[in-house]
């Protein structure tokens, strides 16, 4: 009996527990599930959005020294419907006939620029321990027990208000306002819905602001829960939104709501009872602290892989997307054989010269650098198989690519192996979990592997990295996940320069590799899925033996590459490299500067790693004046500008999926030929503009 | 002799109504056979449940004798069902003969990781020149090295059939192939498909709405109306019948893309 009461006590104090933080969650579900519906953008950079509002909520307070309501009208009420309105008018409006998974890369792309760009502009610098007070006053520390088990913090008890107030609004709006009525309808409806453009244009402006103001609001209702206020935390924020939209199979409102709150609860539970059972059963210890944390992420992906009616769900296509005309379609072309020479004999020199330069002329860090650029070139590779081959969007290769990293710390600090064979095994070991991963979400559509995928990253992170045989060998906590550099008999590779060597010849033998596959049987076959699944499967080609491949040779590279990271640095650090957040700026590099080829791969490794201190510091300037006292006056610029730039750099993605480099090398191509034919007088017809629009005639 | 296709009370419902209810086709070797209806009659929907792309709600579909109502789609192909789509499916990014040689490759089961590691997984000599055959007789030779983006969908249709050709099927589903190809086009299509089909001996599904390609082109015929299938016999003798039916005619000749 006593037993019985005192296990319902628990019960409902986790249950109340739960209620604050879940209607937070279900305010940014609702957010969610509504950008979702009007746009089919699958708005990744909504945890930018939030961030940006409670950014500009504790700078207004803390720094500026502003009360509450206003901060809290200038970061909720304009700042966020104006970042909404900017996002839809600018970008998103644009990309309606747009593949969901373009439209997802562009998320991505912002949810990397958004924070960064608003920092730079308002100035704003977290403080490590500071986060501003909730929206009332002493939101923290007044507290109120209307039902006694549980004593809810002011804070916690206007949570739950805004969010009911909230859920009456929008209803409201629904049900009596004009915009709110052609809204429900382009919601609601699972067809298109016979709206005008104008009007088409107007709903989805709207959705975009409102949709952004809950952002904006649960941003400032969460952040005080934060350590830090920080752009990685509100993205965490973002995924488990899309947990709970997931429980209502991103469709459904009232659903998302529930899944908000459920979402809530089940972690205040889980908090609650998994370390009791930890005390019962000392094998859950080791793993009870993380658990907690990673409930939405093993929700997510549970959903996902055994929810049969959520893999079913077909991919939003953008409802308003029948008013626009459909975008051009991209058209490949071949470069002359005599452009082809001219091309690598100048790639050859120009590497013949920056190499010899280097192993010359570079100091230390200028060494690191570059063979940072070398080594992170060959583990973007693993996203050109990945995105640029098989046309799918992984977020866990910054997992994948730890998993090479760990393995060789394993391996060498427990059992002394050469660290060139842990990395080659570290390498197998990531492929074996990538192929493992892929398994169950083999007949996931496009947008869902992303999430699955980017849940399993979360996953790794909180539960994975601490476990003891993966990220805690047996000196870790003294030395940290050290890693000595590798020796080939004779050869110390502790040496920078002969580092520089293997990590070149790594990189060529993998781009070689790569090439090979793109070029065989495996890369068209890739192709052909990537262009129609309905098609390849029709002609005998097996899609998920096919993605099932391209995710293992993908985390083989990632592995490889992660091990090389680790070997360089002598040291894992994870969070440093491989963290998810830290990943997402990867694949954001990669699709900006061309996901298809070997050089988008190479142009992305150096930009990751040289983009900084060459542009941005003004070492170039340096070069050319021959004086680095000459460098103007306006750097070093912020690196956060490298956010920015290629964060942007993704929009181009929806238009020109080859990326940026390639599209301008074979607009040049096409220009230096069309010049040479003028020249020669030559009868060729030069080849047709590829952003031409198509007659209606042409191919769909 | 057995049906090389052959489906056995299909019925298939999206959402509680009915799109097809208890059809019944038989295609013998070597056969051409029509199927025809107004629109939203279900002919997709039935080409789809006989290559697996749905799974019907109820019924079995016979290759050659032998049940692959369970086979995943990509097993139904290799073992010899060919299909060309309504709504046409080319590999975006990808040249003509790219089309028919990724067929050709998988048909051969040329497809290892070693052997493209190795750089044996470049096209051979024959590969390319059984794509160039094919391509010459549907009349696509001189674009085999465009982009796909460049064809008209006419052009983009005859892509499709050379691609099913490739996997040597035993039985060719076609949906609206002439649709987007004008009288001579389609005269040529026909042409072709009947030489191919006397070389190698498959059998022909022909979804139409052009009813003179229908009538000249299949030897028996099958009508669908509502998901139910009303009619079946020779083809001249069915549609004698149909064109009583003035209505119905009248949206046969509907041509929708
Ligand atoms: N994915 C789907 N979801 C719901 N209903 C569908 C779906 N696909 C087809 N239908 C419906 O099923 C019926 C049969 O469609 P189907 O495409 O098979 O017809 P069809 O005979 O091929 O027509 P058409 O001549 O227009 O090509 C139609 O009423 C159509 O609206
Ligand atoms: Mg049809």
């Amino acid at each position: 009996m006593v037993l019985a009461t005192a296990l319902g006590e628990d019960l409902s104090r986790a249950f109340l527990q739960g209620l604050p933080p879940g209607s937070v969650y279900a305010l940014i579900a609702i957010g969610f599930v509504l950008a979702y519906k009007t746009s089919g953008v699958f708005n990744l950079a909504f945890g930018a959005q939030a961030y940006v509002s409670a950014a500009l909520y504790f700078q207004a307070r803390l720094e500026w020294g502003w009360g509450i309501l206003p901060a809290l009208l200038v970061s909720v009420f304009i700042l966020a419907p104006v970042l909404g309105l900017i996002l839809e008018r600018l970008i998103f409006r644009h990309l309606r006939t747009s593949s969901s998974v373009a439209k997802l890369v562009v998320a991505i792309g912002l949810t990397v620029a958004i924070p960064s760009l608003f920092d730079v502009l308002v100035g704003f610098e977290p403080v490590a321990g500071q986060t501003p007070t909730g929206i009332i006053p002493g939101g923290a520390s007044v507290f109120y027990q209307p039902v006694g088990v549980y004593a809810f913090s002011r804070d916690e008890l206007m949570a739950m208000g805004v969010a009911v107030v909230v859920m009456l609004g929008l209803a409201a709006l629904f049900r009596f306002s004009g915009i709110g009525l052609q809204m429900r309808a382009v919601v609601e409806s699972p067809r298109m819905t016979e709206l005008n453009g104008i009007q088409a244009d107007r709903v989805s402006a709207f959705s975009w602001a409102l949709s952004s103001v809950f952002a904006g609001l649960a941003g400032v209702l969460i952040a005080p829960r934060f350590n830090t206020l920080a752009a990685p935390d509100f993205f965490n924020l973002v995924v488990v939104a899309i947990a709970a939209a997931a429980v209502g199979r991103l469709i459904s409102l009232p659903r998302a709501l529930a899944g908000g709150l459920g979402l809530g609860v089940f972690i205040a539970f889980a908090n609650t009872f998994l370390p009791e059972w930890a005390l019962s059963y000392p094998i859950l210890a080791p793993i009870q602290d993380n658990v907690a944390p990673a409930v939405p992420f093993l929700v997510l992906f549970a959903l996902l892989v055994l929810w049969p009616a959520v893999r079913a769900t077909k991919e939003q296509a953008d409802p308003l997307s029948g008013v626009d005309p459909p975008p051009p379609s991209l058209a490949s072309h071949e470069r002359s054989a005599g452009l082809t020479v001219a091309t690598r004999v100048f790639a050859v020199v120009f590497f013949l010269t920056v190499g010899l330069v280097v192993f010359t002329q570079a100091d230390v860090s200028w060494l690191f650098l570059v063979t940072q650029s070398v080594i992170l070139s060959t583990l973007f590779l693993s996203i050109t198989v990945i995105t640029g081959l098989a046309g799918q969007i992984s977020l866990c290769q910054g997992s994948f690519a730890a998993i090479g990293g760990f393995t060789v710390f394993q391996l060498s600090d427990r059992y002394g192996m050469s660290v060139l064979v842990a990395a080659l095994i570290g390498a197998a070991v990531a492929a074996a979990c990538a192929a493992l991963l892929s398994l169950p979400i083999r007949r996931l559509g496009g947008v869902w592997v992303a999430i699955a995928t980017l849940a399993f990253a979360f996953f790794f992170d909180a539960v994975m990295v601490k476990l003891p045989w993966v990220g805690g060998g047996g000196t870790s906590l003294l030395q940290g996940t050290r890693v000595p550099r590798p020796t080939i008999g004779p050869w110390d590779l502790g040496n920078d320069k002969a580092f520089l060597v293997l990590a070149l010849v790594v990189f060529v033998v993998a781009s070689l590799a790569v090439i090979q596959i793109r070029e065989g049987t495996t890369g068209r076959t890739l192709r052909a899925l990537r262009g129609s699944e309905l098609a390849s499967q029709s002609i005998g080609i097996s899609p998920a033996r096919s993605r099932v491949m391209a995710f293992a040779l993908s985390g083989f590279l990632a592995g490889l590459g992660g091990a090389m990271l680790t070997m360089h640095q002598e040291n894992v650090n994870y969070t440093l490299n491989f963290s998810p957040f830290a990943a997402l700026f990867w694949l954001v590099l990669v699709v900006s500067l061309g996901s298809r080829t070997v050089e988008g791969a190479a142009q992305a490794g150096a930009a990751y790693a040289l983009f900084e201190a060459i542009v941005l510091r003004g070492a170039v300037f340096g070069w050319i004046f021959r004086n680095t006292d000459r460098i103007p006056g306006i750097f070093p610029i912020s690196p956060k500008w490298r956010f920015i730039i290629f964060g942007l750099g993704t929009i181009q993605f929806a238009r020109h999926p080859e990326g940026l480099v390639e599209f301008n090398t074979r607009r040049a191509h096409r220009r230096a030929e069309a010049l040479m034919a003028r020249l020669g007088r030559s009868r060729a017809a030069s080849p047709p503009e590829p952003d031409a629009p198509v007659t209606e005639e042409s191919v769909p | 002799m057995t049906p090389i296709l052959e489906t056995r009370g299909i019925s298939k419902s999206y959402a509680g109504i009915g799109a097809l209810r208890d059809v019944a086709v038989q295609v013998g070797e070597g056969e051409r056979v029509g199927l025809i209806g107004p629109n939203g009659a279900g002919k997709t929907t039935l080409f789809n449940c006989i290559l697996g792309l749905l799974a019907p709600d109820a019924g079995s579909v016979r290759l050659a004798g032998d049940d692959i109502t369970s086979l995943p789609v990509h097993l139904r192909a290799r073992r010899g069902i060919g299909r060309s789509f309504q709504r046409i499916e080319l590999f975006t990014e990808s040249t003509v003969r790219e089309h028919l040689l990724i067929a050709e490759r998988v048909r051969r089961g040329n497809g290892s990781l070693w052997k493209d590691l190795l750089g044996r997984g470049r096209p051979k000599a024959d590969e390319l020149q059984a794509c160039d055959a094919v391509l010459e007789r549907l009349g696509l030779g001189e674009l085999a090295d465009e982009p796909i983006e460049q064809l008209s969908l006419g052009q983009g249709r005859l892509v499709e059939v050379g691609r099913a050709l490739m996997t040597h099927p035993r039985i060719l589903l076609l949906d609206e192939p002439s649709s987007g190809l004008d009288r001579q086009e389609t005269a040529d299509l026909a042409a072709t498909l009947r030489d191919l089909q006397g070389e190698q001996g498959f059998a022909i599904l022909l979804v139409e709405h052009d009813v003179e390609f229908v009538a000249a082109f299949t030897q028996r015929c099958y009508v669908l109306d509502f998901g139910t299938l009303i009619a079946d016999g020779p083809t001249a003798e069915v549609l004698e019948r149909a064109i009583v039916r003035e209505s119905y005619l009248g949206s046969v000749k509907r041509d929708d893309l």
